[in-house]
């Protein structure tokens, strides 16, 4: 059973320790240092962010996605036929994404994740996951001027990540993974949803491929998830209650990611709370087809939460493999 | 709940009846001030030496409002950094029992803030914003307004380690918060205004908790309430929303053009109900021209009376400069005054 994180980790620690990478955007954003020293400041921060993963005994890490602004505009940014408006506040949180708005045909130049996947599994002991946004829910969360549906527009997000994902195999990730959480609170646009996560990840070969939700359930859509052509589908259990039953009484032939820890609170579960979740969902999805990780990216809590709840998450983990079921 | 207060309300009033015009709640601070702060947070100057400069910039911004001609005032919450961390701990704030300051946690871009938790009982801790609020009112003839952030925005963007459910929490917090509109109300507020920028976080879920809970706050107590909405999908909450029991909603009219005013075109707007319209964008460097903000004016005037209308910026000011505030306040009463000389109102 291994452990793993669903996207970001905190960018700074609390005081007194130095915020460096958000005074190295203070110190661009005056002028100066350049946008070149501010990139070296996030190579350094990804270093550090995969270290502490790999010290809290994190199995396979994610580069934290330092670089990111947001879930939604890193890869947008670098694409044709988008430009990038106004704050909006993130699904139920109170953080705020700056909304893409599609102004014309979605066109791909080059690779934007490969080499950032590259420069952090160099500096890792562990395997780096890659993370991709998710095709439905940029296109749920973009402002359409073009495409006219919500299917044509995630089709034509998903074209554009494929050559991601193409990019991510041939600079040789093995572990590649959409966040697609939107759908959660659209399930009656499943249909949408699954042929963009076809066109994204059909006929890949050399690479796991996994797809991500939170902030709810899929409960009534798990059977057309299970049919996708992904091998691990991850579900938050932490305000998606529902995600129990909808995994009771089906025949769950994928690996599990088991969001269990609550990335967006920062009440800390027990290493017992969660040995005890983990023996729960073994009876409904073999241990050997599990993988533990908190119930969303870690950017809601502080930097030392997150680290304390990624220890406890693999003590936990640690201790449901200990005892026999 | 005991209260002591459902005498009627002796504070003061706006000194016109029509087109009142006013600020939403925050000021920019002084580069003293800031400075200050920071060193107060590192232990290098006292509580006493940061409140003599917080009431020093309040003074100054009760002057700039003065100077512009605002009919009602606000402090300009010299004393706060965030409009929820204030109230739990924050910069010498007094916390409400069961609430402290978290670490920091990002919102967006590179903007980061002390999230609070929740890690006990909420209950009310001594009055938090009295002390500044009469300070204020004694620098100027003009009605100061009480500000407060509502119940359902307090709990949301805290953590809550705690209550068993949002609704326990909201609904405790609802409490504090009447308990801070009483003390202001026996201080003299007449105005008081309770924000709810979070209300629309979750509305298909529980909005109606929301509305519970500004009952809870307000029912009963003889004061005038107003809230402020932020910008986020009113359009989603806009017929629930319009049953919050306040006098005033405040909405950002101008960031969206006025698109709001479809709404109360397509939905009305309850007759019990004054409307705030922010005419001036908060989140622009320059400074609308004086004949667009009239025409703001003049298309809402079409939908609703001279004597209903309070008029404002979109949002708190605090991310504008001193002069940018300053100049955006000066647009805004400039064009209110020529509307009124166009309709040959007082």
């Amino acid at each position: 059973m291994q452990t793993t994180v669903v996207g970001h980790y905190p960018k700074i620690p609390n005081r007194p320790a130095p915020a460096r990478y958000r005074n190295a955007i203070n110190k661009r954003d005056r002028g100066d240092i350049s946008n070149e020293e501010l990139a070296q400041v996030a190579d350094e921060v990804t270093i550090e962010v995969i270290q502490q993963q790999v010290d809290a005994g994190i199995d396979i890490v994610s580069d934290g996605q330092i670089r990111w602004d947001d879930d939604q505009t890193y890869v947008p940014r670098r694409l044709g036929g988008i430009q990038i408006g106004g704050l909006q506040r993130y699904m139920d949180t109170n953080t705020y994404y700056r909304e893409p708005e599609v102004t014309g045909e979605i066109t791909w130049a080059e690779p934007v994740l490969a080499r950032d996947w590259e420069f952090a599994q160099k500096n890792s002991t562990r395997p780096v996951k890659a993370i991709l946004p998710g095709p439905f829910t940029l296109a749920a969360l973009s402002v359409d001027k073009h495409y006219g549906s919500l299917e044509k527009l995630a089709l034509a997000y998903a074209d554009a990540l494929r050559n991601e994902v193409d990019a991510l195999v041939a600079a040789g990730c093995k572990h590649i993974q959409a966040n697609d959480p939107a759908i959660v609170k659209r399930k009656g646009d499943v249909a949408a949803f699954s042929a963009a996560i076809t066109r994204l990840f059909d006929g890949v070969s050399g690479a796991e491929t996994g797809l991500y939700t939170w902030f709810g359930d899929v409960n009534g859509i798990l059977p057309q998830l299970l049919d996708l052509p992904v091998d691990v589908i991850g579900l938050d259990f932490a305000a998606g209650k529902g995600n129990w039953d909808a995994l009771k009484g089906a025949s769950f032939g994928k690996t599990l990611g088991f969001g269990f820890v609550d990335g967006r609170n920062v009440r800390m579960e027990t290493p017992g709370e969660v040995a005890d979740a983990v023996k729960r969902i073994a009876a409904l999805v073999p241990e050997d087809r599990l993988r533990v990780n908190p119930s969303c990216g870690l950017e809601y809590v502080p930097r030392e939460t997150a680290f304390e709840k990624l220890k406890i998450m693999v003590q936990g983990a640690r201790k449901a493999e200990g005892v026999p079921a | 709940m005991a209260t002591d207060i459902q005498t009627k309300n002796a504070g003061k009033r706006a000194a016109t009846t029509k087109l009142i015009t006013t600020a939403v709640g925050s000021y920019a601070k002084p580069d003293y001030l800031t400075k200050a702060r920071a060193e107060f947070s590192q232990g290098k100057i006292s509580l006493e030496d940061l409140r003599e400069l917080e009431k020093k910039a309040t003074q100054y911004w009760i002057e700039v409002q003065e100077r512009v001609g605002l009919d009602v005032l606000v402090h300009g919450e010299m004393e706060r950094g965030d409009m929820v961390a204030y109230f739990s701990g924050e910069q010498g704030g007094n916390a409400i029992k069961g609430m402290r300051l978290g670490g920091l946690v990002r919102s967006y871009g590179n903007r980061y803030y002390h999230k609070p938790i929740i890690g006990g009982k909420l209950e009310w801790p001594g009055p938090m914003t009295v002390e500044m609020w009469e300070y204020a009112q004694t620098l100027t003839d003009r009605p100061v307004k009480g500000m407060l952030t509502g119940a359902y925005t307090m709990v949301e963007w805290s953590f809550d380690e705690h209550y068993p459910s949002r609704r326990d929490a909201v609904m405790d917090m609802a409490k504090v918060i009447r308990r801070e509109v009483e003390e202001l109300v026996k201080a003299g507020a007449y105005y008081i205004q309770i924000d709810e920028p979070a209300i629309h976080t979750r509305p298909e879920d529980d909005f109606q908790l929301a509305i519970e809970a500004m009952h809870a706050t307000v029912d009963g107590i003889d004061a005038e309430f107003h809230t402020h909405i932020c910008y986020g999908e009113v359009e989603k909450v806009y017929t629930e929303m319009i049953k919050l029991p306040v006098k005033q909603i405040h909405l950002a009219f101008k960031n969206t053009d006025f698109a709001y005013l479809d709404l109360i075109d397509q939905y009305g707007y309850p007759e019990d109900k004054d409307l705030g319209v922010g005419v001036t964008d908060i989140h622009t460097r320059f400074i609308e021209e004086l004949d667009d903000v009239k025409d703001g004016l003049r298309r809402t005037l079409k939908r609703l009376p001279p004597e209903r209308l309070w008029i404002l910026p979109d949002c708190g000011l605090k991310t504008r400069t001193v002069e940018e505030s300053e100049q955006k306040l000066k647009v805004m009463v400039d064009a209110v005054r020529d509307i009124k000389a166009e309709m040959g109102i007082a």
